[in-house]
């Protein structure tokens, strides 16, 4: 299968995709089978984050270090869990705290309305 | 099934991914349900009027990776409901304010990897609701104050990599509930002492890579602040009472820094401190306090002029697990009792003259000790009785006459290399499990070099060393020991195991170059 260059890339091999990427993407080892396959995204997959360094001038995507998140800003600031948790300050809880209640659709810690 | 515009890929839930297919402006048709709109990675390059005032329920839009060099004021009017908007890896040389100003629900705004020099005054004026905020990656000169100021419920905001010179008092004073700044990669020399004031919620400040060359003094605005970083920048002092209102601070990186001096009670109180490195602190002549940093796992402290560990410091880091105090004036050390989980002890290149019974005592987790390139002459027979766990010694580069072997059965590696008074051997039995060592003298490893050695209960057939093991009652008669360690320098034509004039042909040979 050849993998070919596509978008961000700026080097490549058949048969392992991107090797480098173009300036500002972010390089991302994608799994697809027992293979993994470089590629030079815009933004991470989820459950990863950019990080942009110009010491060596690499960017590349960082798995969140939090458990149960989604898609985080940072490794330990999440901005959406997993479904069955809650966001609350970029962390995601079970629960939440007193006058906060959980939300489903958005997957936080919100008001309680009725209260 | 949902419309679909031609050529994109919808799933039937709302999610419209048109993304990597050369388009050159934005496609028609797609459902009015539309919520997740992805149009990264193509050629679009501008946003006409109203192009996307079908789409009310679109909650994210990706125009990641276009080539954007403005937008229309209204190009975005209509998205009510817009949580998300991802404009990174365009060609934008300046917030486009018009068009953000009526996105109400947007609450993560990507701006980074422009080209943006200008944030205008009014850029975030609509935004009450944005958290995350990227601005990395750009060309700014100077932080965004007045922008910024609208932002009353932003979170996480990135300034790296950008142009920044000095942060000014104040910057962020609106920003309570701001928990994560980076501000990376700049070129940072100056920070008002007020710089943070506001920050009531801030737990990790990133200013890596920057030109500071005085401590940021303005980090006692930031109660809450759990990691900090200030590493690659040219600070020199760290003062006392450094982080006195940072009491939750769990990670410091302050290496590659040309750190000279260290204030004695700048890492006091840190309860949630872990692990603490500071390296070539050149000046630094008193070990630090570490009194109510009690959590302490991990402490790197080289290349000072220290000469002495304060007697209570095993009283105080109890959960100490590496300890590295190597390259510095040490002479004395203290009883390490107390420091129950150390697995790791590196005292090389100090002063230490002598090891006492009692330094070692009661550490039976150690698996590490480093006393290499010290001058010590003599070490009590006990004082690695009790390191039971330990499997790597290393004291070469000393000046030992003797080494007791009391309690190092689980031992793998021994170093004794360049300790050139050390002349005696080694018993191997009382080293069970070692797999290599180095000794000052080649003979010194026939005892284990792979011979088989015969042990008579009554003695010995080699010189022995004055080793203290003996007295463990551990001989066994008669047993044939054989024993795959890897010594150095290992034996050879010239550096034999027997006396070299031990041999009759050797003596007769010598004697006949003699006469003739």
């Amino acid at each position: 299968v050849n993998w070919g260059c596509h978008g961000g890339c700026l080097t490549c091999s058949d048969s392992n995709g991107c090797l480098s990427c173009k300036p500002r993407f972010f390089f991302f080892l994608e799994r697809s089978g027992m293979r993994q396959v470089g590629v030079c995204l815009s933004s991470c997959p989820s459950g990863y984050y950019g990080t942009r360094s110009r010491s060596p001038d690499i960017n590349k995507c960082t798995k969140c270090g939090l458990s149960n998140c989604d898609s985080c800003f940072n490794r330990n600031f999440c901005m959406r869990c997993k479904a069955g948790f809650y966001l609350l300050q970029g962390k995601c809880q079970e629960t939440c705290p007193e006058g906060l209640v959980p939300s489903d659709t958005q997957r936080e810690c919100v008001l309680d309305c009725s209260a | 099934a949902a419309r679909c515009a031609a050529p994109c890929r919808c799933d039937g839930d709302g999610g419209a991914d048109c993304s990597g297919r050369g388009l050159g402006a934005v496609p028609t048709g797609l459902s009015a349900f539309t919520y997740y709109l992805d149009l990264s990675m193509n050629n679009i390059t501008e946003l006409p009027a109203n192009v996307f005032k079908n789409l009310t329920y679109l909650e994210e839009l990706r125009l990641a990776g276009n080539d954007l060099m403005s937008i229309h004021p209204e190009a975005l009017s209509g998205l009510h409901q817009l949580k998300v908007l991802m404009l990174q890896n365009n060609q934008l040389k300046m917030v486009p304010s018009a068009a953000l100003r009526n996105l109400h629900a947007l609450q993560s705004l990507r701006l980074d990897a422009n080209h943006i020099t200008e944030v205008p005054e009014n850029s975030f004026e609509g935004l009450q609701q944005l958290r995350h905020l990227w601005l990395d990656d750009n060309n700014l000169a100077e932080v965004p104050v007045e922008p910024l100021s609208h932002l009353a419920n932003l979170q996480a905001l990135t300034l790296a990599l950008n142009r920044i010179t000095s942060v000014p008092d104040h910057a962020f004073a609106n920003l309570s509930s701001l928990v994560v700044l980076h501000l990376h990669n700049n070129r940072i020399r100056e920070i008002g002492k007020n710089s943070f004031s506001g920050l009531d919620n801030l737990e990790t400040l990133d200013l890596n890579f920057n030109n500071l060359v005085t401590f940021p003094e303005a980090i006692e605005a930031l109660p809450k602040l759990k990691e900090l970083g200030f590493h690659s920048n040219g600070i020199a002092v760290i003062p006392e009472r450094a982080f006195l209102r940072n009491t939750l601070l769990r990670t410091i990186h302050l290496y590659d820094n040309p750190l000279s001096t260290v204030g004695t009670t700048a890492f006091q109180n840190l309860s949630e401190l872990h692990s603490l490195i500071l390296r070539g602190a050149s000046k630094m002549e008193t070990f630090p306090s570490l009194t109510g940093t009690v959590n302490l796992e991990s402490l790197t402290l080289t290349g000072t002029k220290i000469s002495a560990i304060p007697a209570s410091l095993c009283e105080e880091l109890r959960l100490l697990r590496t300890l590295d105090l190597s390259y510095n004036k040490i002479k004395e050390l203290p009883r390490f009792q107390g420091c129950f989980h150390l697995e790791e002890i590196n005292l090389q290149h100090n002063r230490i003259q002598q090891i006492r019974g009692d330094t070692f005592q009661g550490l039976a987790s150690l698996h590490i000790l480093d006393l290499s390139k010290n001058e010590i002459k003599s070490i009590d027979k006990g004082a690695f009785s009790s390191l039971v766990a330990l499997t790597s010694l290393d004291l070469s580069v000393n000046a030992l006459t003797s080494v007791p072997t009391t309690g190092l059965r689980a031992l793998h590696q021994l170093r004794l290399s360049a300790n050139l008074d050390l002349k005696g051997t080694l018993e191997p039995r009382s080293l069970p499990k070692l797999r290599t060592i180095s000794v000052p003298y080649a003979y010194q490893c026939c005892a284990f070099a792979g011979c088989d050695t015969i042990m008579s209960s009554s003695g010995d057939s080699e010189r022995k060393m004055d080793t203290s093991s003996k007295g463990a009652g551990e001989e066994v008669a008669g047993e044939r020991i054989h024993l795959a360690v890897h010594c150095l320098p290992s034996p050879g034509a010239f550096k034999p195991c027997e006396f070299l004039l031990g041999s009759w042909m050797i003596r007769l040979t010598v004697w006949f170059i003699c006469l003739v």
